[in-house]
This record gives C-alpha cells, sequence and structure tokens, in this order.
C-alpha cells in the first residue's frame, strides 16, 4: 500500500496515476490543484516527475533561480524516500504530490520506510564531515526551500517555496541533538 | 549531461556539460572512477557549462577528491557558474575544494 501524505493534501483515493484533486481549501485558490503520483522504488523514475513539475514552473514564469531551488529539493526529497526512506526496495513505493501556484510551489515525498529523524543528522557543513560523501540533502532542502515539515515519524515531507523569497540558498542545517 | 575527459600535461580534465542531476550521477561516477582507476591524481573538474548538481553528484566529486587526494593529487573545479557558486557556499564544500575561475588558473602550478 503507497504511503500516506498529510491529510491536506490527500484525494480521494490512491492514484496509480497521475491525478489532480481539487484545492480542499476552497475556492480562493482554486485555480491552484494538487497532482498526486505513486512512484517505484527507483531513481531513474524521478526524471519524468521533474520535467512535470519544472514544465509547470515555467508555464508560470517562474525564474531560473527559483526553478533550481525546486529542482534541487525535488530531487533530494526523492532520492532520500527510496534509498535512505524505501532502502531501495523494489516493493516500495514513493507517493510524491504538488501543487504549483503563481505564489508559490508546495511539494510532498512520503515513502514507506521506518522513518528518522531528522534533527539528528549530522550537519554536514561542518569541518569534520565535509569530506562525507553523503548527507547533504536535509540541509539542501532546508537551504533551498521557505518551509521544510517533516511529520513526526520522519517518513513524509512537507516543502513549500514561495515566489516572493530570496532565491538562493544558505546553510540552515543546524543540528540540535 | 556529457562528460568529456581529456589529458593536458600531467593533468585529466573532466568536464560536465549540462545536468549533474540523479539520472546523470552514475555516469558520472563512472566517468571519474575510469580516469582514477587510469591512474589520474590530479583531476580538473570544469564546471564551466555545467547548470545543475544534486548531492548525489556532489558525492561523486567528493569521492573523486578522496582517492586522488589519498594519492597526492587533488580534484580542483573551475569556473563553476552563479547557482553552483552559491551551492558550493551552501554547503561549504568551496572549503574542501579549491576553485577556480577557469581551467587555465586551476592548472598553474599543477
Amino acid at each position: 500500500m503507497p504511503p500516506s501524505l498529510p491529510k491536506e493534501g490527500r484525494g480521494p483515493s490512491v492514484p496509480s496515476h497521475p491525478t489532480e484533486t481539487p484545492d480542499a481549501a476552497g475556492p480562493r485558490r482554486r485555480e491552484a490543484c494538487w497532482t498526486e503520483e505513486v512512484l517505484p522504488t527507483r531513481l531513474t523514475a524521478i526524471r519524468e516527475s521533474e520535467r512535470k513539475v519544472l514544465a509547470r514552473l515555467a508555464a508560470l514564469g517562474y525564474g531560473e533561480d527559483h526553478c533550481f531551488a525546486v529542482r534541487l529539493a525535488f530531487e533530494e526529497a526523492l532520492i532520500n524516500a527510496m534509498k535512505h526512506g524505501n532502502r531501495m526496495d523494489p516493493s516500495r513505493q514513493v507517493r510524491l504530490a504538488y501543487r504549483i501556484s503563481p505564489d508559490r510551489v508546495e511539494l510532498r515525498v512520503a515513502d514507506e520506510g521506518a522513518g528518522f529523524r531528522p534533527e539528528c543528522v549530522p550537519d554536514p557543513t561542518v569541518d569534520e564531515n565535509l569530506q562525507r560523501p553523503c548527507g547533504r540533502g536535509v540541509m539542501l532542502m532546508r537551504s533551498y526551500m521557505d518551509e521544510v515539515i517533516y511529520s513526526a515519524n520522519g517518513t513524509e515531507v512537507r516543502m513549500v517555496k514561495y515566489r516572493a523569497s530570496p532565491v538562493r540558498g544558505f546553510p540552515k542545517s543546524g543540528r540540535r541533538c | 549531461m556529457k562528460v568529456q575527459v581529456r589529458q593536458e600535461g600531467f593533468c585529466t580534465i573532466v568536464s560536465i556539460q549540462g545536468s549533474a542531476d540523479v539520472g546523470a550521477s552514475a555516469a558520472l561516477r563512472d566517468a571519474f572512477l575510469r580516469a582514477v582507476d587510469a591512474g589520474a591524481t590530479r583531476i580538473v573538474c570544469d564546471l564551466s557549462k555545467t547548470d545543475f548538481i544534486c548531492s548525489d553528484a556532489l558525492g561523486v566529486l567528493i569521492t573523486a577528491y578522496l582517492k586522488a587526494h589519498g594519492r597526492g593529487g587533488f580534484v580542483r573545479l573551475a569556473n563553476p557558474q552563479k547557482r553552483l557558486r552559491e551551492l558550493l557556499a551552501t554547503t561549504r564544500l568551496d572549503h574542501l575544494f579549491d576553485v577556480f575561475p577557469d581551467v587555465a588558473c586551476a592548472l598553474k602550478d599543477a
């Protein structure tokens, strides 16, 4: 069974193909719909979804800096879900939802793993961790997106990038335990 | 993404054109591993035509750095464009890699 997303973004049923669901927020933002996809745990599956997200950003006139930021966070979230969440187990799936409005980009990614505590991921920007080849995904998502919120068990992440926000990333890693 | 590897004196130049994204990092890893396995220890990575790089691809560069450094060599980065320079600053990898404005500068004293 595909992993669930936060209630706010759930459609009426689990889609096996991309679907669009009405915005539960009502008529004020009726133009923006959630698109939901269920991806296999396969890194090559990321590209097609990424292409669709970037095409929608371009259609709404988002600049290259915003596209870079969203693309980076999008890839990092899906890589993390597949590699660290689902541990590349092909029997597990990743559930993706995105809503792209003129003023913001919202992404949600949920895996079927055991979860983790993002605040306990070692800070990759400190000197002793600079030579580690991995472990930068969460930091990059936090640096390039305006909001990054994990579910309590760490299997789901919700991210927002506002059009009006600064475009460049800056370290926001801050290990807290 | 297109990766070109060429030799200049004792140095190996690895040029990455396009996006070093998750779908391309395996090819990038192969290119660097082939160069290192062939004995390259002085590597300059030309980023002048690289428009995107994900953390997986950054990991490839770091792995190549560790292998080259372990043999007394280096991996230098040449001419990263604005967004990549910011990414290197954000990750503080500009403290790990020496970054040069172009390949010619990176080859000096190599």
